[in-house]
Formats: C-alpha cells, sequence, structure tokens
C-alpha cells in the first residue's frame, strides 16, 4: 500500500513535468498543477499509511546510482515530514493553476515546480546516504529554479538567488562532509548500517559529525546566524513556491538534525541538545523582532518562519537535554511538540504565503504601507487570512495555540531537575518563548490590520479584485486543514507516539494520551481538550455578540461629533501604517536593532515656519548580515580580485606560468 | 671511430645545439636566427649521426639524415617564408633584455644540470653525460616562447623545444625506432604549418602579431 502509493506520487510527479515540457501555456499550467496535486496526495496518503499503521516501507533500487544504488526507507519519523509536505503542497498545486496563469507560466517553471514537490516529499523517505544527498540537492536545484522564476522583471530575485545557491551548497557541502564520515565510520551506506556501526564511534567523531550536520541542516532551516538566504529568497519566489519552501522545504533542516543527530547516532550528551536550543531561542527572537518591523509582507512571512524554525529547534534541543538526564517521557513531549509545530506551521505558513500571493496578483505590491481596505474587496483571502493569523499568532482555539502550549508545558515541567544547564536554561527558554508569542501577535495584528482594514493606502489596493476560483480553493482548503488540526489535534496522538518510537535516542513511549476529546501529557500532571475550549469560546463569542447587538437595539441616542475638531473627512493618510503601528515596539527594542532613521523635512518656500512635507524612512540592517557576511564577502572579493591579477590575460604570463611549472616540478620531483 | 674521438665529436655536436640556443636569445634580426635554428637542427642531426656511426647502426644514421633535412632544412624554410611575408620589422622584440635573457638562460642551463644529476649518476657513458644539454635546449625553447613577442618567434621556440626533446631522446635511449622519430617528425612538421597559417590569419585579422596587443581580445 505504501510502496504503491509512493510509485503513484513518482509517476504523477513524472507526468507532471512531462506535462509542463510539452503542453502549450494555457494547458500546461491546469495539468501541471492536477498532476502536482496528484503527486503530493499520493505522497500524503502513503505517510497517512505509515503514521495509522505500525509498518513501515523498505526499497532498494541498486542499480539507479553507481556504488551505492537508492534505498527507501519510509518510517515513522519520514512520514511525520511527508505529511507536512502534502498537508502544504497540495492546496498549493491547485492554487498554482490560477496564480501561474497570469504568472510563473514558463516551460522551466512548470517542470521545477513537481520536480520540488515530489523531492522535498522524497528527501525524509530516503534510507540511505547516497539517496538523501541526491533528493536533497534535486530539491536545492529545483527551488533555485523557482526562485529565478520572475527574474526577468525583478532584479532582487537575482541577488536573492544568488544568496540562496551560495548558502544551500555551503550547507550541502556541510552534510556531505557530515554523512560521508559517518558512513566510512560505520562502513555502509544505508541507515541500518549507520545505525548500527554508530555505536563504535568515539564520542569526538559523533561530536563532529553533529556539528556539521548542524551547520548543513540549520542552514536549509534558515535558523539563526545561518537564515541570510531565508528573508531573501522566500519573498521572491512565486507565492505557492514560498509556500512550498517555507512550510515545507524548511522543515526538512530539523528532519535531517533529528535524523542524524538522535536516530543515526542514537543521541548524545547533553550539550548537543543546549546548542541547538540556544540557537532556537536565538532564532525565534531574531525572527519576529525583524517580523514586526517588516513592512515588505512576504519578507515578514518569511522573517516569521525564522522563528517558527526557532521554536521547532527549541522544542528538539529541550528534548535533546531531557534524554541524556534520563527524563526519556519529557522528552517524548518536547520532541511530539515539535513535529506537532512541524505540521502546523506547514498549515498556517502556507496558507498565509498563499494569501500574500493572491493580495499581491491583486495590487501588484506587496508593502504593507501601500495597502489597506482590502476585506470588503478580496473577502475570502481575508477571511482566510486571518484564520491563518491567528493560528500562527498561537491564539485558542486555533492549531499553532495547542503545539506552543504542547511546548511550553515541557519546558515549565523540567524545571524541578538535577542538572544544572538544564535548571538555567529551561526559564531563560520559557521567556522567549512567551516573550516571542506576545511579539507574533503585534506583528500579525499589524500584517492583517494593515492590508485587510481600513481605507486603502494607494490606488491598487483601492481596485483590487478577488483571485481565480483555484487560488480560493487552494485558500480555503488550508484554512481547513487549520481548523481541523486546531479541533481534533487528538487525532494526532497515535501518530506521535510512532515518530517517539521511531527516534531512538531521544524519546521512547507515549508522549501523549487521549480519550478523544482530551489530551494528557505522559509524566505531566496537564492535559487540555481543544474541542472543548473551541466550543467554550464560540459560545462566549456568541454571548458577548449577542449582548452587543441587544445593547445596539435599544439604544436610541447616536452620537454624533458636534464640530469634529478640523476632523470631518477621514483620509488614508490619516491611518495607521504598518510602520507607525510598530513604531513603539521598535523604540522598545532600539538597542537591539539598531534601525537607521531618516527624517526629511521640506520647508515651504517663502517661510521656513510653515513645513510642507515631512519623509520619514526606517530602514533596520540584518545584524549578522553587516557584522559577519559582509566582512567575510569581502575577504573573498579581495581573495578573487588577487587571483585576477594572476588571470590577466597576457599570453606572455599564462606561457611563463608553464615554465615555472615545468621548472618546479623539475626540482620538485628530482 | 674510437671512443675518444667518438666523444670529443659527441660533445662538440650536442655542445653546438646548447650553444645555438644561446645564439638565438641573443641575436636581434629575425632572419638570422632562423637561420640560427637551422644550424641547431643540423647540430641534432650530427649528434644522432656520431651516435650511429659510433654503434653502427645504420637505422640511426638513417633517422640522422632525415632529421637533417627536416630540421635543419624543411621547418626553418618555412619559417623563413613566413618571416619574409611578414611587412613587420623584421627586429626581434622581447620582453626583457638580452643580458638577462642570456642570464636567464644561464640560469636554465644551471636548473638542468642540477635536475638531472641523480640520471647522470646511472650510467658513466658519453650519451649520458650530455643529457642535460638537451634538458637545457628544452628550458631555454620555452623561455624563448615566454619572453618573445612576435608571433613567428613563438614558433621558432616550439622548433628548439622539440630539438631539445629529441635531443633528450637520442642521448638516453641511443636511438628510438624510425616508427617514432617518423611519427614525431610528422607531428611537428603538421605543428609548424598550424601555427603558421594561424599566424598569417593573424596578421590579416590584426594587422601585427604582437602578442600583446592581442590581450585585448580577452573577455
Amino acid at each position: 500500500m505504501v510502496g504503491a502509493a509512493l510509485a503513484v506520487a513518482a509517476v504523477a510527479a513524472a507526468a507532471a513535468m512531462i506535462a509542463g515540457a510539452v503542453l502549450p501555456a494555457r494547458s500546461r499550467v491546469v495539468w501541471v498543477g492536477v498532476c502536482t496535486a496528484l503527486c503530493a496526495t499520493a505522497g500524503g496518503a502513503a505517510a497517512t499509511a505509515v503514521l495509522t499503521g505500525s509498518s513501515t516501507f523498505q526499497a532498494n533500487f541498486p542499480n539507479l546510482f553507481p556504488l551505492g544504488g537508492v534505498r527507501i526507507e519510509f518510517d515513522a519519523l519520514s512520514a511525520i515530514f511527508s505529511l507536512a509536505t502534502a498537508i502544504v503542497a497540495v492546496p498549493a498545486a491547485i492554487y498554482g493553476i490560477g496564480y501561474s496563469a497570469h504568472g510563473p507560466s514558463s516551460r522551466t517553471v512548470q517542470i521545477a515546480w513537481p520536480l520540488l514537490v515530489w523531492s522535498v516529499m522524497m528527501v525524509p523517505a530516503a534510507g540511505s546516504v547516497t539517496g538523501l544527498i541526491a533528493f536533497w540537492e534535486l530539491m536545492a536545484l529545483s527551488s533555485l529554479v523557482l526562485v529565478l522564476a520572475e527574474h526577468h522583471h525583478n532584479v532582487e530575485a537575482r541577488s536573492a538567488a544568488q544568496w540562496y545557491a551560495a548558502m544551500t551548497h555551503l550547507s550541502l557541502l556541510a552534510i556531505v562532509l557530515a554523512l560521508v564520515v559517518l558512513a566510512h565510520q560505520a562502513g555502509g551506506d544505508s541507515f541500518t548500517a549507520v545505525r548500527a556501526g554508530a555505536g563504535d564511534l568515539s564520542p569526538a567523531t559523533a561530536s563532529v559529525v553533529f556539528l556539521l550536520s548542524l551547520v548543513g541542516f540549520g542552514a536549509k532551516a534558515g535558523v539563526v546566524p545561518l537564515h541570510v538566504w531565508l528573508p531573501r529568497a522566500h519573498p521572491e519566489a512565486p507565492s505557492h513556491v514560498s509556500a512550498m519552501m517555507s512550510g515545507a522545504m524548511v522543515a526538512l533542516g530539523v528532519y535531517g538534525l533529528v535524523r542524524v543527530g538522535w536516530d543515526l547516532l542514537g543521541g548524545g550528551p547533553t550539550w548537543w541538545g543546549a546548542v541547538v536550543l540556544a540557537i532556537g531561542l536565538a532564532s525565534a527572537m531574531f525572527g519576529i523582532l525583524h517580523a514586526l518591523l517588516s513592512s515588505d509582507l512576504k519578507r515578514l512571512l518569511a522573517y516569521s518562519t525564522t522563528e517558527n524554525m526557532g521554536l521547532v529547534f527549541i522544542g528538539v534541543g529541550a528534548a535533546g537535554m531531557f534524554a541524556p538526564s534520563g527524563n526519556r517521557s519529557l522528552a517524548s513531549v518536547a520532541l511530539a511538540a515539535s513535529m506537532l509545530l512541524v505540521i502546523n506551521h506547514a498549515a498556517f505558513k502556507g496558507l498565509l504565503f498563499l494569501g500574500a500571493g493572491s493580495i499581491l496578483s491583486a495590487t501588484g505590491t506587496r508593502d504593507l504601507d501601500r495597502l489597506g481596505g482590502l476585506a470588503r474587496r478580496m473577502p475570502v483571502t481575508a477571511a482566510t487570512f486571518a484564520i491563518g493569523s491567528l493560528a500562527i499568532a498561537a491564539l485558542p482555539p486555533l492549531n499553532g495555540f495547542v503545539s506552543e502550549w504542547l511546548l511550553l508545558q515541557s519546558l515549565v515541567h523540567s524545571l524541578p531537575s538535577n542538572a544544572a544547564v538544564v535548571a538555567v536554561a529551561m526559564p531563560v527558554a520559557v521567556a522567549v518563548v512567551a516573550l516571542t508569542g506576545g511579539l507574533a501577535a503585534a506583528t500579525f495584528v499589524k500584517a492583517f490590520g494593515t492590508t485587510f482594514l481600513a481605507m486603502p493606502r494607494s490606488v491598487e489596493a483601492g481596485q483590487a479584485h478577488e483571485s481565480p476560483r483555484t487560488m480560493q480553493v487552494g485558500l480555503v482548503a488550508l484554512s481547513g486543514v487549520c481548523v481541523a488540526l486546531a479541533l481534533a489535534p487528538t487525532a494526532l496522538t497515535s501518530p506521535l507516539r510512532r515518530v517517539s518510537a521511531a527516534v531512538g535516542g531521544l524519546a521512547d513511549g507515549a508522549p501523549i494520551r487521549t480519550n478523544g476529546v482530551y489530551l494528557q501529557l505522559s509524566g505531566i500532571q496537564a492535559g487540555l481538550s481543544p474541542l472543548l475550549l473551541a466550543t467554550g469560546l464560540a459560545v462566549l463569542m456568541i454571548a458577548v455578540l449577542a449582548v452587543v447587538r441587544r445593547g445596539r437595539l435599544h439604544r436610541t441616542v447616536r452620537d454624533i461629533p458636534a464640530w469634529g475638531c478640523g476632523r470631518t473627512v477621514q483620509t488614508a493618510r490619516m491611518e495607521y501604517t504598518a510602520t507607525s503601528f510598530a513604531e513603539p515596539l521598535q523604540r522598545v527594542f532600539d538597542d537591539v536593532l539598531h534601525p537607521e532613521i531618516d527624517i526629511d523635512v521640506d520647508h515651504h518656500v517663502e517661510s521656513r515656519h510653515y513645513v510642507q512635507a515631512i519623509r520619514y524612512r526606517m530602514k533596520i540592517r540584518d545584524g549578522f548580515e553587516h557584522r559577519l557576511y559582509l566582512p567575510l564577502l569581502a575577504v573573498a572579493r579581495r581573495w578573487g580580485d588577487g587571483a585576477r591579477r594572476i588571470q590577466n590575460g597576457s599570453i606572455h604570463r599564462y606561457l611563463a606560468y608553464s615554465l615555472i611549472t615545468l621548472i618546479t616540478v623539475l626540482v620538485v620531483s628530482r | 671511430m674510437s671512443t675518444t674521438r667518438f666523444v670529443q665529436l659527441l660533445d662538440l655536436a650536442a655542445g653546438l645545439v646548447l650553444v645555438t640556443s644561446f645564439a638565438a636569445l641573443w641575436l636581434r634580426r629575425l632572419v638570422t636566427v632562423t637561420w640560427v635554428i637551422a644550424l641547431q637542427g643540423v647540430a641534432l642531426a650530427a649528434v644522432a649521426l656520431v651516435i650511429g656511426a659510433y654503434e653502427h647502426e645504420t637505422e640511426l644514421v638513417l633517422i640522422a639524415l632525415m632529421v637533417g633535412v627536416l630540421r635543419g632544412v624543411v621547418l626553418p624554410g618555412l619559417i623563413l617564408r613566413a618571416v619574409r611575408a611578414g611587412d613587420e620589422h623584421r627586429e626581434v622584440e622581447s620582453l626583457i633584455n638580452v643580458p638577462a635573457a642570456l642570464l636567464a638562460a644561464s640560469g636554465l642551463t644551471l636548473v638542468a644540470y642540477a635536475t638531472t644529476r641523480d640520471v647522470v649518476a646511472l650510467s658513466s657513458t658519453p650519451q649520458v653525460r650530455a643529457l642535460p644539454l638537451g634538458i637545457a635546449v628544452m628550458l631555454i625553447g620555452m623561455l624563448l616562447i615566454v619572453t618573445r613577442r612576435k608571433a613567428v618567434l613563438q614558433i621558432m621556440g616550439v622548433l628548439m623545444l622539440d630539438n631539445g626533446i629529441a635531443l633528450v631522446m637520442f642521448l638516453g635511449t641511443s636511438g628510438v625506432p624510425l616508427a617514432v622519430e617518423l611519427g614525431i617528425a610528422s607531428d611537428v612538421l603538421l605543428a609548424m604549418f598550424i601555427l603558421q597559417v594561424l599566424t598569417t590569419r593573424i596578421r590579416t585579422k590584426f594587422g601585427g602579431t604582437d602578442l600583446d596587443q592581442l590581450r585585448e581580445l580577452r573577455d
């Protein structure tokens, strides 16, 4: 069953690529979308079968590559990530039909898109070092092509693609090094052999492999300080690709880390977890602060991806700290929180990127300061974006809340701990997660409010129309997934138990028990019933609405401003913009962010006492980029200039090189 | 032929090959340099002839005659045609001046002697003792290629480089099969033809064969 589903997925992906290559533009988009959706559905079905049954799937293709061949091993840990991929890929593929019809419908893009979906789906399914690297590289290359999709009229896309290509290949280098060392020491290419041989590794070698894989997979997950490509590349890709990259692809960084660190290596000392936790904390804070102050909608979402991956890393790191000290059941809860967050993040970040795509195609801008008032013109987009915003802000009753609650529970309940590092780290972690949650709420109030409410701030926003039907289907489907995950996370308890069982070095047993309505954590006196919570909230809301409505009906006197104090007309220029909304919080974090602020004041020609216009510009530089990457790039450039002096086009010089080489060889090899 | 006479003749011929390569660096007129190269080819043929006569190998004597015709007459003749065809200055233009070039050539000769010490120590035959000369001629040929501006002098440098290689071959192996020598000779002939055609094309296209001006063509 699992094998058949995976085969269907492969065939569908191939069909989509062929359709993208041969069909004419109009039907091409439709067939590529349909086949890609089919591919993702089949992958999702395979993942569901593994997660609900207890079996795993294995297959060998020894002749597919020289030397190693490709091995497929589909266990529960693979399945949870493939499921996350399917959750975002199916709606994104359907959405892509409508989105691409007026945008990126070129052959290259339409071939790369199904390839990206399929390779993201298959990376977790790889069961050997060769297979993992092959699918990983396929994924990196196809996403790179898609980032470049709109390079004709978008200069930013080119530099974004350069950053992305450099970072993704440096990360591949680290991953290959880690895996090759691992496979060499273990004496086998397949994960089974590696797992068996990893026990003989010296602790130093194991730590080197772990740190290399942390660098490689961390760069893909977009965590600090390897995030620089993410806020560049994700906004420049077509929106359904952004959804796929942000919702599913970055999560594979987490997959790789867990797979190598705690499955293949079988776990390690406490400091492994502590390093991951520290990176997670830094990413969460950094990501959400930049998201809060960003006025580019897609850039905001991309920074929020860094934040969410930070939260996932916090969960994984906490689990990695609990496991060596023997607190396995707590580690299971922390891991379950991370995995649930991965699933939820796929749903709501996918939804938000698709929503951003609708806004972009309707208004032609992603600048929040030029949007506004879209709720009336784009009701479906507005409603679904609202659901996504509520979910990502981790507000009950939506799905983000459940995973964040789980994460906080696991962090809080570690506290009577005998390990000093745990006792120090966990209160900090709780504080950061709480602060992050608050800032995320502010961020998405800003994003939703300035986009959909109030009056339009530009002509384009005033003339926006709702997007085509296929795009609406994608949006509605993903918000449906968000709501379903919010009401029935109980359905995921047994899958999460299987994931825990699959990660041998980290967790054991059932992290969560359920009786259908109520979630009960193992080893912790804590429980939650999302369904009851949602029902309660719904009842409360209806009651409040009813009271308000009643109050309005019975009121006979209406308040009207007497003279209006000069404020007789409300225009868009009087509204809060995204920048001004975030300004108070920006002042709070001034010392961390060091924003550059320019204020230009134009005076009236005849008198300097009258001000004609005031322009306010605020720019926030990425501290890591500025202090770490640009100096590195400058050094590289200096080396490059030096190399150019060697290679200056003079034939005499080239001939002299060969003479010098000959003499050197003669002297050295004498 | 007595052994003493053989050693004297061999050293004379091989020494002449080296001296002509110095002379090629020293002289300034293109036509004279071509004559020097021809003389070098003849000297090379003489080396082979002396070895062939001493060891009574008719095949090597045959090869020596062929080398003499090819490297002493045919190839220099081709180069001379190229020199006469060019209406550019018939003077050698070099990147470094003559004393510097001669000093560099002496250095290269020292390098050749230093690097072949182990090979020479292997055997005490007069041929092997003269082997460093061949290496030195090779290196000086490359020096000629590197430092000269005109493309025609690069051709001469290639020829000198090949003369050096042939000298090493005669001295080191005391005669190679005729087929191998034939193959090498035809290769050099072919390379000469190609280079000459190329030079002519460069001249008609860009009006000169100064390599430093061809630098503008990159990118």
